[in-house]
C-alpha cells in the first residue's frame, strides 16, 4: 500500500481533513476525561468500610431532651432486643455511609505541635464492637472496663482503636500498639489496630483518608444517646429493621425517628454513593454520544468522498486495482486522519485534565488512558469508514468509460 | 435579497434530506446538552432577592478565643466562620452605622395552634425588627414587629401563609395564639411565600430548596425569655458542649449580622467601623485574637460557600465540550455538501455572482440549519431537565426552562449555525467557475 498517494489526494481536501482530525481530537480529549472520571468515580463507590453492612442497620432518634438520654437509652436497648431475630443492639455514635462525621485534628504530643490530620472518631457502646464485625489485625479487642463515659464528644482519656491506613499514616513503619495522641486535653492510647474502618462520609478530605476512622469504647450516657446499631442475619435485617422502627413509635414517643438515617447500612451506602452513580451514568450518557456523533461524521464524510471519487476508482479498478486495494486505499486514508488527530488530542486531554483538576479534587490523568483512548478512537474510525469503503470497493471499472 | 437567500437556503436543505437530517440532529443534540447544564448553572447562580441582594453584605468579627490544637472541625457546613455572640451583634446594630441592618439566626421548633392541635415542626428566623422591609418580606394580613417590641421582648410572631393554613386552617390568624416549642406567641401578622433561593443566610440548613421555606419569624429576645435556643452555632468559648436547641447565650457565637450598604463609599466606611469595633475589643481585652473584621456581599458569601456543586459546572465543561464537537462534526458535514454543489456554485458564479453572494448563500443555510436544530433541541432539553429533576438532590427540583434561557437557547442555536457555517462557507466561495463549468 503506498501512502504518497493517499497523502497528495488529502492535501486536495484539506478543510475536511482538518475537520476530521479535529473532531477526533476533541473526542480523544473527552473520551479519556470522562472515562477517568468514572473510573474515580466507581472506585469510590466500591470501598471496603470494614463492617458487616448486610447485617447491620441504624435506628436514629431526634428531639429528645439531653436529661432523658439515659432513660431513652434503657428503653432502646431492653425493648429493641426483644424483636425476634435481633443479635444485638448497642449506642453507637454513627455508621459508615451515615453522612454524619464526628471529625477532630489529632496531634501526636501532648503540647498540640505535631499535627497528624483530621480523623472520625466514633463512639461505641459495649457490643458494638463486635456488632460492627472489625476485623482485629492487632492489639486485643474492647473489654468490660474499657467503655468509659462521655465528657465532651468522647471519652476524656481512653483506649482507641485504630484503622491500619491511620496507624501507617500516624506512625509509618513503627508498631502502632500503645502510642498516644491528643485532640486539644483529651488523651487516647492505640489499644488495637482493625483492618478497615471507613469514615461516616468517605471522599470527604480526599480519597487518601477514607479510612482515618478511631473506634472509642463509650458508656452510653447523656451526651451519648440517640443512635442504635441493630445486627441481626442478612436474611432477616428487613423484617427486624422494619420491626424496630414500628417499636419505637411505643418505645420512645417523645423523640422523633429520623427515617432516612435509620437504615440498613447498605442502604445508606446505596443513597451515600447516589450522585456519584449519577455522574457516572451521565459521564457514560456524554460518552455515547460523542461516539456516535463522531462515527456518524466520519460516515458522512467519507461517503461524500465515494461519491466524488467514483470515476477515479473506477479508472484505478480499469486499470488493474483490486477490489481489495480500494478498500484498503479508503481505510489507511481514515487511520492516517484518526492518527492525526489523536496526536492533537493527547495534548488536549492533557489540557482539559489540567482544567479540570482546578475544579476538582482529582488527580492527574495516568498515562495509559492515552493509547486506550487512541486504541477505541482508530477502532470508530475503522468501524465508521467501513461501510462507504466498501461501496467504494463495489464501484465496477465501467465507470471509468462514462462521463460524470 | 432577503427572501432570495431564504429560498435558496431552504432548496438547500431539502436537497439531501439525509444528511440535512444529520446536521440538524447533531445540532440539536450538542445545543441540547449544553442548554441543560447551562440552564442548571443558571437557576443555582440566580440573585436570591433581585433588587435587594446587591446591597446586601453580611459583617463579621473574629470573637473567637486563640486557636487550640486540635480544634474540632465540627460546626458550621462550611467551615467559614460567620457568627457572632450576641453582645456583638447587639453593639454593631445598635451603632446604626449603616442603612438599615439586621441581625438573625436560623430556628426550628415545634408549632402548634391554641386548640391543642396537631404538633408539627417549623423552620423560620428569629430577627430584631429590621428584617421585614431590609429582606423585602412581603405581609398579607396584619404588621410586623416594632423596635419597641423588639426592646421589650414581646412574646410576638408572623408566619406564612401557609403555615397559618397549616396550623389555624385559616389564612388570616393575626391576633390568635400560636405555640412555638409550648410557649404562647401572638400571631401579630402572615407573611406571603417567601423562598430566596439560594437560602444565603442560613446554608448551614440548606442552599437549594423547593419544599422547604422560612415560615416563622419571631423576635431574638422573645425566642431568648421562651428559652428555646437557636439552630445555628458558630462555636462556644472555653469548650462549652454544644447542644441542639440551647444555647449558653454570652459565650457561644449564634447571630449573623446583615447590613443594607448603597454605594461603596458605604461599604468601605462599613469595613471600616467593623474592624475599628474588632480593635477596641481587643484593646478591652474581649477579643483575644487580634483584630480581624469581614464584610461579605451576597455573591461573595455564595461563592466562598460553594453553592453551586463542582458537579454542575464539571457538566457545563463536559457539555461545552460536547457542543464543540458537535460544531466540528456539522462543519464537515456541511462543507461536503457544499461542495458537492461545486457545480451548481460554479454556474452561479459564472453567471456573475460576486464570492458574497456565494458565501452569503452558504452562511444562510447553515444558520438555518442552526435554528431549527435549536428548534429540535427545546423538547430534548426539556427531557434533559426532567431527567435532572429526576436527581432529586435538593437544587435539581429548580431545573426548569424559564423564557430567558429559551430565547438564549435561539441566540446560541443561530450563533452555532453561523458560526459552523463560516468555515464551509469561505471553502465553497472559493470553488472555481471555469473548472466546474468545463467538467459539467
Amino acid at each position: 500500500m503506498q501512502i504518497r498517494p493517499i497523502f497528495a489526494a488529502l492535501r486536495k481536501h484539506r478543510l475536511a481533513t482538518f475537520l476530521i482530525s479535529m473532531e477526533i481530537a476533541l473526542a480523544c480529549a473527552v473520551l479519556c476525561n470522562a472515562c477517568f472520571l468514572i473510573v474515580n468515580r466507581v472506585q469510590l463507590s466500591h470501598i471496603r468500610s470494614g463492617v458487616d453492612e448486610g447485617a447491620l442497620a441504624a435506628i436514629k432518634l431526634t428531639g429528645f431532651d439531653e436529661d432523658q438520654g439515659v432513660d431513652l437509652n434503657a428503653r432502646v436497648l431492653n425493648g429493641l432486643a426483644r424483636i425476634p431475630g435481633m443479635q444485638s443492639v448497642s449506642v453507637i455514635s454513627a455508621v459508615p455511609f451515615s453522612g454524619s462525621p464526628n471529625n477532630a485534628g489529632i496531634t501526636t504530643d501532648a503540647e498540640g505541635k505535631q499535627f497528624a490530620g483530621v480523623v472520625n472518631f466514633y463512639s461505641g457502646g459495649p457490643g458494638s464492637f463486635e456488632a460492627l464485625g472489625l476485623q482485629l489485625v492487632a492489639g486485643r479487642g474492647p473489654q468490660e472496663g474499657d467503655y468509659q463515659p462521655v465528657v465532651h464528644f468522647v471519652p476524656d482519656d481512653a483506649l482507641v482503636w485504630i484503622t491500619q491506613s491511620l496507624a501507617d499514616h500516624a506512625w509509618p513503619g513503627v508498631d502502632p500498639l500503645g502510642k498516644e495522641f491528643w485532640v486539644g486535653k483529651p488523651h487516647f492510647r492505640v489499644a488495637g489496630v482493625v483492618a478497615h474502618l471507613a469514615r461516616p462520609s468517605p471522599g470527604e478530605g480526599g480519597p487518601s483518608t477514607i479510612d482515618w476512622s478511631v473506634f472509642v469504647p463509650s458508656q452510653p450516657g447523656a451526651h451519648f444517646a440517640g443512635t442504635y446499631l441493630l445486627r441481626a442475619s442478612p436474611e432477616d435485617l428487613p423484617r427486624v429493621l422494619r420491626d424496630a422502627r414500628a417499636a419505637i413509635a411505643k418505645i420512645a414517643p417523645d423523640a422523633v425517628l429520623d427515617t432516612t438515617a435509620s437504615q440498613g447500612v447498605g442502604n445508606l451506602r446505596e443513597s451515600f454513593f447516589q450522585q456519584d452513580r449519577t455522574m457516572a451514568g451521565i459521564l457514560l450518557g456524554v460518552i455515547t454520544a460523542m461516539l456516535l456523533v463522531t462515527a456518524l461524521g466520519i460516515f458522512g464524510l467519507a461517503s461524500f468522498w465515494v461519491q466524488q471519487r467514483r470515476r477515479q476508482i473506477g479508472i484505478r479498478r480499469a486499470i488493474g486495482a483490486t477490489r481489495g486495494d480500494i478498500l484498503h486505499y479508503f481505510q489507511t486514508e481514515n487511520f492516517l486522519i484518526v492518527t492525526g488527530g489523536i496526536v492533537l488530542g493527547m495534548a488536549l486531554a492533557f489540557a482539559l485534565n489540567i482544567v479540570l483538576m482546578k475544579f476538582y479534587e482529582l488527580p492527574r490523568l495516568p498515562l495509559y488512558y492515552l493509547p486506550i483512548g487512541a486504541l477505541a478512537l482508530w477502532g470508530l474510525g475503522q468501524l465508521a469508514v467501513l461501510g462507504p469503503a466498501l461501496r467504494a470497493a463495489a464501484v465496477p471499472p465501467v465507470v471509468a468509460t462514462r462521463s460524470v | 435579497m432577503f427572501g432570495y437567500n431564504f429560498e435558496l437556503a431552504w432548496r438547500g436543505l431539502r436537497h439531501h434530506p439525509r444528511t440535512t437530517l444529520l446536521v440538524v440532529l447533531t445540532m440539536a443534540l450538542g445545543l441540547a446538552s449544553a442548554m441543560t447544564t447551562l440552564t442548571l448553572l443558571h437557576v443555582l447562580s440566580s440573585d436570591p432577592l433581585p433588587g435587594i441582594s446587591q446591597h446586601l453584605y453580611m459583617g463579621w468579627v473574629d470573637s473567637r478565643q486563640l486557636p487550640k490544637a486540635g480544634d474540632s472541625t465540627t460546626g458550621s457546613a462550611s467551615g467559614i466562620p460567620s457568627h457572632l455572640k450576641l453582645a456583638d451583634a447587639q453593639a454593631l446594630l445598635t451603632a446604626h452605622r449603616a442603612p438599615a441592618q439586621v441581625m438573625l439566626t436560623e430556628i426550628i421548633q415545634d408549632v402548634q395552634n391554641d386548640s391543642g392541635g396537631k404538633t408539627q415542626s417549623a423552620v423560620g428566623i428569629a430577627a430584631s425588627s429590621g428584617l421585614f422591609p431590609m429582606f423585602g418580606i412581603a405581609l398579607l394580613h396584619g404588621r410586623y414587629w416594632t423596635p419597641a417590641e423588639d426592646a421589650a421582648h414581646a412574646p410576638v410572631v408572623v408566619i406564612s401563609g401557609g403555615l397559618s393554613r397549616e396550623v389555624f386552617g385559616t389564612q388570616d390568624s393575626v391576633g390568635r395564639t400560636l405555640r412555638v416549642g409550648g410557649k404562647p406567641f401572638r400571631v401579630i401578622g402572615v407573611s406571603a411565600k417567601w423562598a430566596p433561593q439560594p437560602h444565603f443566610y442560613g446554608l448551614d440548613l440548606w442552599a437549594f430548596s423547593s419544599s422547604n421555606a422560612d415560615s416563622l419569624f419571631l423576635p431574638v429576645g422573645a425566642l431568648l425569655d421562651s428559652g428555646l435556643g437557636p439552630f445555628a452555632s458558630g462555636g462556644c468559648d472555653d469548650d462549652t458542649p454544644l447542644i441542639f436547641g440551647k444555647v449558653n447565650v454570652p459565650h457561644c457565637r449564634w447571630l449573623s449580622l446583615w447590613v443594607q450598604l448603597n454605594d461603596a463609599a458605604q461599604v468601605a466606611g462599613y469595613r471600616q467601623f467593623l474592624l475599628d469595633y474588632a480593635s477596641q475589643q481587643h484593646g478591652a481585652g474581649r477579643f483575644e485574637r487580634p483584630p480581624h473584621a469581614k464584610l461579605y456581599s451576597v455573591p461573595g458569601w455564595l461563592a466562598l460557600n460553594h453553592v453551586v456543586p463542582d458537579n454542575v459546572r464539571l457538566n457545563v465543561w463536559l457539555a461545552g465540550g460536547f457542543l464543540l464537537l458537535c460544531m466540528v462534526n456539522v462543519a464537515g458535514l456541511l462543507a461536503a455538501r457544499f461542495l458537492r454543489r461545486s457545480v451548481e456554485i460554479g454556474v452561479r458564479r459564472a453567471l456573475g455572482a460576486p464570492r458574497q453572494a456565494i458565501f452569503a448563500q452558504c452562511v444562510w443555510e447553515a444558520g438555518m440549519a442552526g435554528v431549527l436544530g435549536g428548534a429540535l433541541a427545546l423538547p430534548l432539553t426539556s427531557f434533559g431537565l426532567w431527567v435532572v429533576r429526576r436527581q432529586h438532590q435538593g437544587y435539581t427540583d429548580l431545573a426548569h426552562l424559564d423564557p430567558l434561557t429559551f430565547a438564549g437557547l435561539f441566540g446560541l442555536a443561530l450563533v452555532v449555525g453561523l458560526l459552523v457555517g463560516m468555515l464551509p462557507a469561505w471553502r465553497a466561495c472559493r470553488v472555481e467557475p471555469g473548472l466546474q463549468v468545463k467538467s459539467a
